[in-house]
């Protein structure tokens, strides 16, 4: 169970997140939407301390996690993965090794399992055959598919993607949008998915919020959220009837 | 006006707080295992080996300049230039040596680096780090720390040799003096320990290439401009540094003559 508690962000005089509450049970897929710049991804950078917040708290699995130290952190990382928005890859390993990164640091592995367990995460994302390739000579929506497998790779226990699919073309995009329904629904993963995408989050998210300058203007089912009448919400219904 | 010069002094409280930060880190994790010997090494070669034919290049144009000025200025005062071998053989050991060699690995590998570690921190590749368990101090700035301070101590005896034997050649060709004169006058000005001060120089202006420019990198903001302006700063910086802490130094090396 992840918890927000009157979570607020500040970057100097400006205010990102003013005030968030919310909470996501175990196993269930989370969508926050919202326009840019709304601090979508500021909120998920939040869970996993790699930006501290300025008041509020943060509970992971009854752990209140928000004033923990870097060393504190290291565990919650580990039980935590995510997906950035940028595909992060480290380009000075090949995707092998990339996929492999988190593999070696956190479990005594011989060197055959984890090479069974990279090119299963790497078939999990649709990827065969590019195991010696460095990212720079591979497409970015590969790339992106290749950072999801170094994720899931770890078996976390909690999937954060922070615009999963952005960038990537249709079919890839229902791929990956069918992996995080899969990874929730088969491996009991609790997913927060930070999107633009409404109607993906209709089709498969538990709960979705919506964010709009640091403020939630509105939360629940995807039924509840067909039924809103708040304008930004409107508008990203609209959207989804057009297309 | 004050309001002005408050914010500057809040921001280089802000940066000192920050880079003192960094090399305390830097230093406990290079002490502590696990130890990348393969990622040092193969830093050491981008700093020091690839580094040896520019620094090679320059410095010997730099020691030929100082003969030759050395020589001119020596005719002018004293109205001949027999003390020159000893004159330039003191000046290239003591500074020319160290300093130049220093501030020409901060033009190559100091801006590179600002410029990898600051699109590392633009791409997210420092929050991966940080999220599959790594230290990005540990992963990112101890390698290239050591291979600096190795390759910064490496390349100013690189340099002080070569510049000695360009000044002996100028020494032969254009000033008359064999290089058995050119020796006997070095040896009596310069001893030993110039040289080991100098490589001390030259460790001390390495180690600090890689703390400014990783400091820069990590702090970089989004953007081709952010890239630019962490790299420019680095650079920057660290020749500043290069130049105080070649004071410091000197005057703590002149307490030992």
């Amino acid at each position: 169970m992840i918890k927000f508690e009157n979570l607020v962000k500040k970057f100097g005089d400006r205010t990102i997140l003013k005030g968030i509450s919310f909470e996501v049970n175990k196993g269930d897929i989370l969508f926050i939407l919202g326009t840019s710049g709304t601090g979508k991804s500021v909120l998920l950078k939040n869970i996993v301390g790699l930006l501290k917040p300025t008041s509020g708290k943060i509970w992971i699995d009854k752990e209140e996690v928000s004033q923990y130290s870097e060393e504190q952190y290291l565990p919650i990382r580990k039980k935590c993965g995510m997906v950035f928005q940028h595909p992060a890859l480290f380009d000075s390993l090949n995707i092998f090794e990339n996929v492999a990164f988190g593999l070696r640091r956190h479990y005594q592995l011989d060197e055959s399992e984890i090479q069974k367990r990279v090119k299963e995460c790497l078939q999990l994302v649709n990827l065969q055959g590019i195991e010696d390739k460095l990212p720079q000579d591979i497409s970015y929506g590969m790339q992106k598919r290749v950072s999801l497998a170094r994720t899931v790779a770890v078996g976390p226990e909690v999937l954060l993607f922070d615009e999963p699919t952005t960038g990537l073309d249709p079919v890839t995009t229902n791929a990956v949008n069918k992996l995080i329904k899969d990874l929730s629904r088969k491996l009991k993963t609790t997913s927060i998915v930070v999107s633009h995408d409404m109607h993906c989050a209709l089709d498969i998210a538990d709960k979705i919020i919506v964010l709009d300058k640091g403020n939630i203007i509105e939360q629940g089912t995807p039924d509840e959220i067909k039924k809103s009448q708040v304008e930004l919400v409107v508008g990203f219904l609209e959207e989804v009837e057009h297309a | 006006m004050l309001a002005a010069v408050g914010i500057k002094v809040i921001n280089f409280n802000f940066h000192l707080i920050g880079v003192l930060q960094l090399i305390f880190q830097t230093l406990a994790s290079t002490i502590s295992p696990p130890f990348r010997i393969k990622d040092i090494f193969k830093q050491l070669n981008f700093v020091a080996v690839e580094s040896a034919p520019i620094v090679i290049f320059c410095v010997s144009f730099a020691a030929v300049v100082t003969i030759i000025e050395s020589s001119f200025h020596m005719k002018i005062v004293v109205q001949n230039d027999a003390l020159v071998p000893g004159f330039a053989s003191l000046l290239i050991l003591r500074e020319l040596g160290a300093v130049v060699s220093a501030l020409l690995i901060t033009s190559r590998v100091g801006a590179g680096l600002a410029a990898e570690v600051g699109s590392m921190q633009v791409t997210e590749q420092v929050d991966a780090l940080k999220m599959l368990g790594i230290d990005p101090v540990r992963f990112i700035v101890v390698p290239r720390f050591i291979a600096c301070l190795l390759g910064g101590f490496l390349l100013s005896i690189l340099a002080n040799i070569v510049c000695l034997i360009c000044a002996m050649l100028v020494s032969q060709f254009s000033l008359g003096y064999t290089f058995g004169s050119f020796i006997v006058g070095m040896k009596s000005f310069v001893h030993f320990q110039d040289l080991v001060f100098a490589s001390i120089k030259g460790a001390s202006f390495g180690a600090v290439i890689p703390i400014f420019s990783c400091y820069y990198g990590f702090k970089c903001k989004a953007g081709a401009e952010g890239v630019g302006l962490a790299t420019t700063n680095s650079v920057v910086t660290t020749s500043v540094a290069i130049i105080v802490i070649d004071f410091i130094l000197s005057y703590i090396f002149s307490f030992f003559y």
